[in-house]
């Protein structure tokens, strides 16, 4: 017999994004909640009814009416397969309020792993959830996956928090070792915690996120697919995608003379991509004042083909030759501005602030003369 | 560049001709020809040629055609220092521009012959045209009137400045960064007007006052919001201590234990309290022991007592009936001796009394006879008072009647001086009718004879002449002088300071002016003598003289014995009496002091035989007194017993007995624990009901997402504030790099200029310096003796001559850097006069030493001594 189930964790629910302007936060959000349908249709395609998700379902300890109500109804819908909420470190134990609230107005087709102690899924199937008792336990929770199961029965274990930190002898406490699946006798431990996908052993695995909110982490959001035949037998774990939105920080590092538009073509996403895509672009390296104005025109160009962009040019520096400044004047009053300006930029006794504000100066000299000669 | 030659075909004035100018030489070459020549034909054809495409059919290209139409054409021959090079273009129909070098060979065309003028004007840079023209209308010299002729010269002036302008703009701008300076400095100023304030703060409304407000805002409401989720943390953790109280409250093996030992606490107290209730009787049976022990000792000290008290009562009996005894008797003889001093007393004091009353009437007798004399002395004064105010009154009352005062009487004769003054004057003005008769006969005036001594006349008057007829005699005007007037004021002048004297004349006037002051004499004589009789008044005498009689009639007239005498005998009389007195209180002291002792042992008598009959009373039979004294004495030991036998009782059960305070403690403990375990449940039900209320109320408001997109939304704002205040500074700081570059070109052109204007202008002024202006870049002033001339206050000849000499001046400056430009002047100076023309011509041929200057000029004669190369334009059909 073979059990097949999805796993999964860290869905943020109710997650503010509040650094983002009002349009791409309410898709963000809005994203976050469509992701159970995701997974639910992840978990029909691979024939699975359990979906197990390893904790920080939600964002907060005390998420708003509103989110808990719509994700508790969108389980709900999805009245086919269990929804087995295990609390992590956003959602703790010491949520009371946030777990009193699931629990009263929960679905029947979800569970609540509030306990350490052994769940059958199926027959001869258990779980050994480690449920966060606090956002920081200070001790390795997973030790109640050891706890006995019936002879012969696939044990499977699911935790939140961080591996052992290896940099240390003893290992941190409070934090999971990597060998707990076999420690304890695990056929699978599903983690949460870690927003990107992992593979830690052969049977343990980080799922990451299923929808993608920040920049840090490079793999696809998705969620994890798994089989296990038997007790014992090696646990088969597939990636299924489910993000919406693309969250991309590519990084240019640029010379003088480079094709700039072929490597901005090269790293952006398709066209068709862009609107579910938040890319922030990190440059570095020199430009002519040209190059810079032509790469920032670009830049504005493209900005509104995106869910949100933003570019960070404080590492690009401005390499001024004397075609520069001709094309500001090639003397005169103006020339003599950009002059002192450069030098100013160029002045090593002076403070990098002064010189950066001098070449910024320099650079939006360039452009006012551009734009006042077109 | 210099020009040599210049060909028009068919522009304007020179319609279906060609009219060329050869032999343009370096220095300065002029044009002299009468007005409609077509002078200015050849300016703007050149103009045209060096500034307008052959493409072009703008206006100023329009004016070029000529009114029969056809395309107009302008050519010029110009040397480079490349070589001779001739240039040509034709406009509106078949245009054409092209470049021939000096074998006739084609440069460029089109085009290209565009492009190759381009360069030749500004020589590759956005500056200078390459040529300097100045033509009528310079600064404002514009032709006055208000006709069509005289408004399109105007136009045309204007256009020419515009043009000048331009030209010399192009180097200006260059080096200051002329309009392209203004409008990138105009784009930084908005940029910066949009987001700051002139100080660089952020400006209200603008982006960056919206992120930094934005992001205050945020802040708040995220401490705020804080503070909130601080307390929603606080109280869920309060509500886990609270469950995890009541899971230990609720725990039922705890609970059972404590209500087992409650239930073994409350036996243990009800054996404690049993035991005590014996002790308690035991103790009461002692009690009663000790009592009767005490109580039979007691009575047979009573008994003794009472024996002893009744010996003692009948001693005292006796002796107080002795005492009592001999104090009567001594009462009785005191009483006695009492008696016979009263009397003696009683007859010394009538003999005084009766020498009291002698004394008295002897003394009343003097007093009554001194009032008699006192009351005739102050009747004399009295009357003579009297009269003396009666005399007063009588004064005052004829004083009061007379008005007359010194100064009245001096009024009124001085008015009657003037009265008389002006009768005299009256009369002596009157014509007199004197008649000295000789006859019977009689002159008659109103019927009655006339009186010899005459009439004055005032009017005219008639007399009768009796058989002669009627005679009428007319003073003439002497009625009507003013002096009558004056008289009757005097008159009545004079009466009425005579009524105010009270008189009809002056005499009666000084008469009552006498009687006056003689009564005040009188009056202040009276009223003298009345102070010395009577200082107090006559009021106060007559009451003293009242009292004077009173006294004088109430007193005994008649005389009585001395009183001297009198007294010496009631002084004796009086000490026999004292002593008899003395000799009374004595002997009624003594008798009362008996009778006070005599009451006093009748008191202890009685007293004595009270005490006796009540311990008799008390003590019964005397025999059974004794007899109960032995009773008890002999029934004493066996109280001792009993009482000895109960309080070795009480100590066997209290040796064992246990503690029922402790007993009490552990029940009241024990019930304490679980009351406060029912408290405690009941309070944290309580607590936790609030608590659960106000997370639930908390919670309800999503406060860590809220928090979160807050916290988010904060520091975008303030990312974006930051990044609009460096903007800010950025923008600031280029805008203080461009001002400064300008200015220091600004300071770098003006040098140049200065320098070369100042040789020139010192040939027409002397002493005198240009004044420019650092935004126009254009003379402003002319300051001569340290005096400031505004250009608009100037004449137009001197404006028309520094107009000339600043651009000659940018000539020399494009000269010397290499770039030698024609200066071509049209009918520039009209308004100079002879002298100061002739200065211009010399200012003329100093910069025309290295620089090609033409003139084109109406004026032959005044031009005359200009020299230079005198140019012929030849015409010819087309």
């Amino acid at each position: 017999m073979t059990y097949r189930f999805l796993h999964s964790s860290d869905l943020h629910l109710g997650r503010a994004y509040g650094g983002f302007p009002e349009d791409i936060r309410g898709r963000l959000r809005e994203a976050r909640h469509t992701v159970i349908a995701r997974l639910a249709s992840a978990a029909r395609e691979a024939g699975a009814i359990d979906v197990l998700l390893a904790g920080d379902t939600f964002d907060a300890e005390t998420p708003s009416p509103e989110t808990l109500r719509h994700a508790l109804r969108a389980m709900a819908a999805e009245g086919d397969l269990r929804w087995m909420l295990m609390p992590g470190n956003h959602d703790s134990l010491a949520a009371s309020e946030l777990w009193r609230r699931v629990q009263a107005d929960a679905p029947e087709n979800l569970v609540v792993l509030s306990d350490p102690v052994p769940v059958e899924l199926a027959s001869d199937v258990w779980l050994l959830p480690a449920p966060c008792t606090q956002r920081r336990p200070g001790r390795d929770l997973t030790e109640a996956m050891s706890a006995p199961t019936p002879e012969g029965a696939i044990r499977i274990g699911l935790g939140h928090g961080a591996i052992m930190d290896f940099t240390s002898d003893e290992g941190s406490p409070g934090i999971i070792p990597p060998d707990r699946a076999r420690l304890s006798g695990l056929d699978y431990l599903g983690l949460g915690d870690w927003h990107g996908r992992m593979q830690i052993g052969p049977a343990t695995w980080y799922s990451g996120t299923p929808e993608s909110g920040g920049f840090k982490h490079d793999t696809a959001p998705g969620a994890l697919v798994v089989h296990i035949a038997a007790s014992g037998a090696p646990a088969q774990a597939s990636v299924a995608q489910t993000g919406q939105f693309d969250w991309l920080r590519p990084v240019m590092d640029m010379l003088p003379g480079e094709d700039i538009s072929a490597r901005l073509a090269h790293i952006l996403p398709p066209e068709t991509r862009r609107r579910d895509t938040l890319l922030r672009l990190e440059a570095a390296g020199r430009l002519t004042l040209a190059e810079r104005a032509a790469f920032e025109t670009q830049l504005a160009a493209i900005a509104p083909d995106f869910g949100w962009f933003e570019t960070d040019l404080a590492r690009v520096a401005t390499e001024v030759k004397p075609y520069d400044l001709d094309l500001i004047d090639r003397g005169g009053a103006l020339r003599r501005a950009a002059d002192a300006l450069l030098s100013e930029s160029a002045d090593p006794s002076r403070a990098q602030a002064h010189r950066d504000l001098a070449d910024l100066a320099l650079s939006r000299l360039y452009a006012l003369v551009q734009e006042v000669d077109a | 560049m210099k020009i040599r030659a210049i060909e028009l075909t068919n522009l304007r004035r020179f319609a279906g001709q060609r009219a060329r100018i050869d032999g343009i030489g370096d220095g300065i070459s002029v044009l002299s020809q009468p007005n409609e020549f077509g002078k200015s034909t050849f300016f703007d054809g050149l103009h045209a040629l060096f500034f307008h495409p052959h493409r072009s059919a703008k206006a100023p290209v329009k004016t070029l055609q000529p009114h029969a139409g056809g395309a107009p054409e302008a050519a010029v021959e110009i040397d480079l220092p490349e070589g001779h090079f001739r240039v040509e273009k034709r406009w509106l129909s078949r245009p054409a521009a092209r470049v021939l070098d000096a074998s006739g060979r084609l440069i460029a065309q089109e085009d290209e012959a565009e492009a190759w003028i381009d360069r030749l004007t500004d020589q590759g840079l956005a500056g200078p045209s390459g040529l300097l023209w100045v033509r009528q209308g310079v600064l404002g010299m514009e032709p006055e009137g208000a006709g069509a002729s005289e408004k399109s010269e105007r136009e045309r002036a204007l256009h020419a400045r515009r043009d000048l302008l331009s030209s010399v703009a192009g180097e200006i701008e260059m080096m200051t960064g002329g309009r392209r300076m203004d409008q990138v400095l105009a784009r930084v100023n908005d940029a910066l007007a949009k987001l700051a304030t002139s100080t660089l703060r952020p400006r209200s409304g603008g982006e960056w006052a919206r992120a930094v407000d934005e992001a205050a805002t945020l802040t708040e409401e995220c401490a705020y919001l804080e503070v909130k989720a601080a307390r929603l943390g606080a109280e869920l953790r309060q509500r886990a201590a609270i469950t995890r109280d009541l899971a230990q409250l609720t725990d039922a093996t705890a609970s059972a234990r404590e209500i087992e030992a409650l239930a073994e606490a409350d036996q243990a107290l009800k054996s404690a309290e049993t035991h005590a209730e014996r002790i308690a009787k035991s103790e009461a049976d002692l009690r009663l022991a000790r009592l009767n022990t005490s109580q039979g000792a007691e009575a047979i000290s009573q008994l003794q007592q009472l024996q002893t008290r009744l010996a003692s009562a009948g001693t005292g009996q006796n002796k107080a009936r002795e005492a009592l005894a001999e104090v009567e008797s001594l009462t009785e003889k005191t009483a006695a001796q009492e008696a016979e001093a009263a009397i003696r007393h009683e007859a010394t004091r009538e003999k005084v009394v009766a020498l009291a009353a002698r004394l008295d009437h002897a003394q009343r007798a003097r007093l009554a006879l001194a009032a008699r004399d006192r009351a005739a002395s102050l009747a004399t004064e009295y009357d003579r008072a009297e009269r003396q105010r009666a005399a007063g009154e009588t004064y005052r009352a004829d004083r009061s009647l007379l008005k007359i005062t010194r100064t009245l009487l001096d009024k009124a004769e001085e008015a009657q001086a003037i009265r008389d003054r002006l009768a005299l004057q009256d009369e002596a003005r009157l014509v007199l009718v004197k008649i000295s008769y000789q006859g019977d006969a009689r002159v008659l005036m109103d019927g009655r004879p006339l009186a010899p001594e005459g009439i004055r006349l005032r009017a005219a008057v008639g007399l009768d002449l009796p058989g002669i007829g009627h005679m009428t005699i007319d003073p003439g005007l002497v009625a009507a002088s003013d002096l009558a007037a004056q008289l009757t004021r005097a008159e009545e002048a004079l009466a009425k300071s005579l009524s105010a004297c009270g008189t009809s004349s002056i005499a009666a006037a000084r008469k009552a002016l006498a009687e006056a002051e003689r009564l005040d004499g009188a009056i202040r004589q009276a009223d003298n003598l009345l102070a010395e009789l009577a200082p107090e008044g006559i009021g106060a005498l007559q009451s003293r003289l009242a009292e004077a009689r009173a006294a004088a009639g109430a007193a005994e007239t008649e005389p009585a014995e001395e009183p001297a005498l009198l007294q010496d005998q009631l002084q004796a009389a009086r000490e026999v009496e004292a002593t008899a007195l003395a000799q009374r209180h004595e002997a009624e002291t003594r008798h009362a002091t008996l009778r006070e002792s005599r009451a006093a042992r009748q008191a202890s008598v009685q007293s004595a035989d009270q005490i006796l009959a009540a311990v008799q009373v008390e003590a019964g039979d005397l025999v059974d007194l004794a007899a109960r004294v032995q009773n008890l004495t002999a029934a004493q030991p066996a109280l001792v017993q009993a009482e000895t036998e109960a309080a070795a009782a009480l100590a066997r059960l209290t040796e064992n007995a246990p503690d029922l305070a402790t007993a009490q403690a552990t029940v009241s403990r024990l019930r304490s624990v679980v009351e406060g375990r029912r408290r405690d449940l009941a309070r944290l039900q309580s607590d936790l009901a609030g608590v659960n209320g106000s997370i639930g109320a908390l919670a309800d408001e999503g406060i860590e997402e809220a928090l979160g997109e807050l916290r988010g939304r904060e520091a975008t704002a303030s990312a974006r504030a930051a990044r609009y205040e460096r903007e800010v500074k950025a923008l600031a700081r280029l805008r203080t790099a461009l001002e400064d570059a300008r200015r220091t070109a600004r300071e770098a052109y003006f040098g140049p200029v200065l320098r070369e204007i100042d040789p020139l202008l010192s040939i027409l002024h002397p002493g005198a310096a240009l004044r420019i202006d650092d935004t126009s870049l254009l003379p402003i002033a002319l300051t001569r003796d340290g005096q400031d001339e505004g250009l608009d206050i100037l004449s137009g000849g001197t404006r028309e001559q520094l107009a000339i000499l600043t651009r000659l001046a940018f000539a020399r400056l494009f000269a010397g850097s290499g770039r030698p430009v024609p200066v071509i002047l049209d009918d520039a100076l009209v308004h100079s006069d002879d002298d100061r023309i002739e200065a211009m011509f010399t200012a003329l041929h100093r910069v025309a030493q290295d620089q090609q200057i033409i003139i084109l000029t109406c004026r032959q004669r005044a031009f005359a001594p200009l020299g230079g190369e005198r140019l012929i334009a030849r015409i010819e059909r087309a």
